[in-house]
């Protein structure tokens, strides 16, 4: 292998901005909310001060192209749900998001999520009894060299994979041209929905609602 | 400290990691170098699962046997400092992944200090360490070499394995074996997306947003919360053994995901969010810490 292929970020253009020096709160401004009562959980760690990044990257285009008119679709499928249920997301991060959401048909578990945007990359936490849930979707995928191959094994058409981690599954599939991720994290070991993939397949199977923010439905031609 | 670092380069060290926290005001003693002589740990440092991230009941699997040898001859490391080559396991330890590529090569050094990449599980006081050397602060745990444990055996899934599952990230130990006192501090800007029982998850905010995940810091007096927005080398939180209510050994458990797109074994085409073996990256990031740069 050559030297010139083992440096992945080769290619992420690194530009430097002047920002202040005025240290801020950072911390995002989303409540979390019990899922059982829609009771806001008391803010448990006082926000942190962090200085504001010395620099930002400007991301290349990775992964394949957003499949809109398949989005738009699911969008139209969704119906009601997807005003309903991504109503619970903060919208800034919503309208941020350049790929299309999904989010579960689980008014409960979406209640009280958090969405944390990188335009080209969300991520929904969500609180369920005794586990987290993260949601995520992405365009921004590293190929990897051809011989280094994965194995696993793909489930249906979508490509679904399902694997155990320490705490937990972890579920990815493409659909829309997006890479989307489900995982549930169980606070403890003996936790049946993290000992088989049981559980995350069935939220993989409700998570089908399709919210487009304003940026990903710019990118839809759908206007804001 | 190490029979294998003399004490002027332990100084060098010192002054050097120190270098590398661009927020953090020198402090009024220099900290403390690796220490050969940590002191007895306490009882709860005992860890139940002897440091391999699974539940005891579970064992772990037979190792997979020797690593495949890539066609390709070993790539330069980033670093110089003592370590094993990536990749490679001891024998009988399971399949490392060979793959030379460093995946975050701008990324910053996971501790605010020195730190020893080993295994937990087969080191000194580990389920299946050497005969003889019951305790985890054994000298051999805070010496260099470092040591890759990326797809050392386990029953967890780990698509790049030789055998599909494997350990997921890089276990290091900190600078002493002192639980609660050395800090963990961002690889890179990002957001911290998820506080678990025993997890602390940062996304990047540079594509292709890796998500870094950090195991067994001390939860009650983490630095950050969800939704914060960090910066590289900003402290996260304080290295233990905090595993849900049982302890492991202490250490950080480090964890790198990414979207990845490839083939399957079989000749598949596949895209899927997965593991990737952190540490040449982490090298390189030790590497230009002990150079004295910074992670801003």
């Amino acid at each position: 292998m050559r030297n010139g292929q083992l440096i992945v970020a080769a290619a992420i253009v690194v530009v430097t901005v002047g920002l202040g020096a005025t240290m801020a709160s950072r911390v995002t401004a989303q409540t979390r909310v019990d899922p059982a009562t829609g009771a806001p959980i008391g803010a448990a760690r006082p926000p942190v001060a962090t200085r504001p990044p010395a620099a930002t990257t400007v991301p290349p285009r990775r992964g394949g192209r957003v499949d809109w008119q398949g989005a738009v679709g699911g969008l139209r499928q969704s119906g009601g749900a997807s005003e309903t249920l991504g109503a619970n997301l903060d919208k800034a991060e919503v309208d941020a998001t350049r790929v299309p959401i999904l989010l579960p048909n689980d008014p409960k578990l979406t209640a009280g999520a958090r969405i944390y945007s990188f335009g080209d990359y969300y991520t929904i936490t969500a609180d369920a009894p005794g586990a987290g849930i993260s949601l995520s979707g992405t365009t921004a995928i590293v190929p990897l060299p051809a011989s280094r191959p994965l194995k696993i094994e793909p489930l249906g058409p979508e490509g679904l994979t399902v694997q155990r981690t320490v705490d937990g599954q972890l579920a990815s599939f493409l659909r829309y041209g997006v890479l989307y991720t489900v995982e549930i994290r169980c606070e403890k070991a003996g936790d049946l929905r993290c000992a088989d993939d049981n559980y995350v397949l069935g939220l993989v199977g409700k998570t089908t609602t399709v919210v487009l923010g304003a940026a990903a439905r710019a990118e839809a031609g759908l206007g804001g | 400290m190490s029979k294998l670092i003399p004490p002027l380069a332990l100084a060098v060290l010192a002054l050097a990691l120190t270098a590398c926290d661009p927020k953090t005001p020198a402090p009024d003693a220099p900290p403390k170098p690796p220490s050969a002589d940590p002191g007895p740990p306490q009882a709860d440092d005992e860890p139940v699962d002897g440091g391999a991230e699974q539940d005891p009941s579970e064992p772990l699997p037979p190792s997979p046997g020797d690593p495949v040898q890539p066609a390709e001859p070993p790539a330069p490391s980033p670093a110089t400092f003592d370590h094993g080559p990536a990749g490679q396991l001891p024998s009988g330890q399971g399949s490392g992944y060979l793959d030379r590529t460093v995946w975050a090569p701008a990324m910053c050094w996971p501790l605010q200090e020195a730190g020893f990449a080993n295994s937990q599980v087969y080191g000194p006081g580990g389920g299946m360490g050497p005969p003889g050397k019951p305790s985890q602060c054994d000298s051999l745990n805070y010496s260099l070499p470092w040591r890759d444990n990326f797809c050392e055996a386990r029953s967890r899934t780990s698509p790049l394995c030789g055998s599909g599952t494997g350990h997921q990230g890089q276990d290091i130990r900190p600078a002493t074996c002192k639980k609660n006192e050395h800090w963990a501090v961002a690889t890179e800007a990002g957001t911290i997306t998820d506080i678990g029982t025993y997890t602390v998850t940062l996304v990047g905010k540079a594509a292709p947003h890796y998500t870094y995940r950090y195991l067994h810091m001390q939860m009650s007096t983490l630095a950050v919360a969800e939704g914060s927005k960090v910066t590289a080398g900003q402290k996260l939180g304080k290295v233990s053994n905090d595993f849900g209510g049982t302890p492991t050994t202490i250490h950080l458990h480090f964890e790198m995901r990414a979207g990845l797109a490839g083939v399957t074994t079989d000749g598949k085409p596949v895209a899927i969010s997965s593991f990737i073996p952190p540490y040449l990256s982490l090298a390189g990031a030790y590497q230009r810490k002990l150079d004295g740069g910074t992670c801003s």
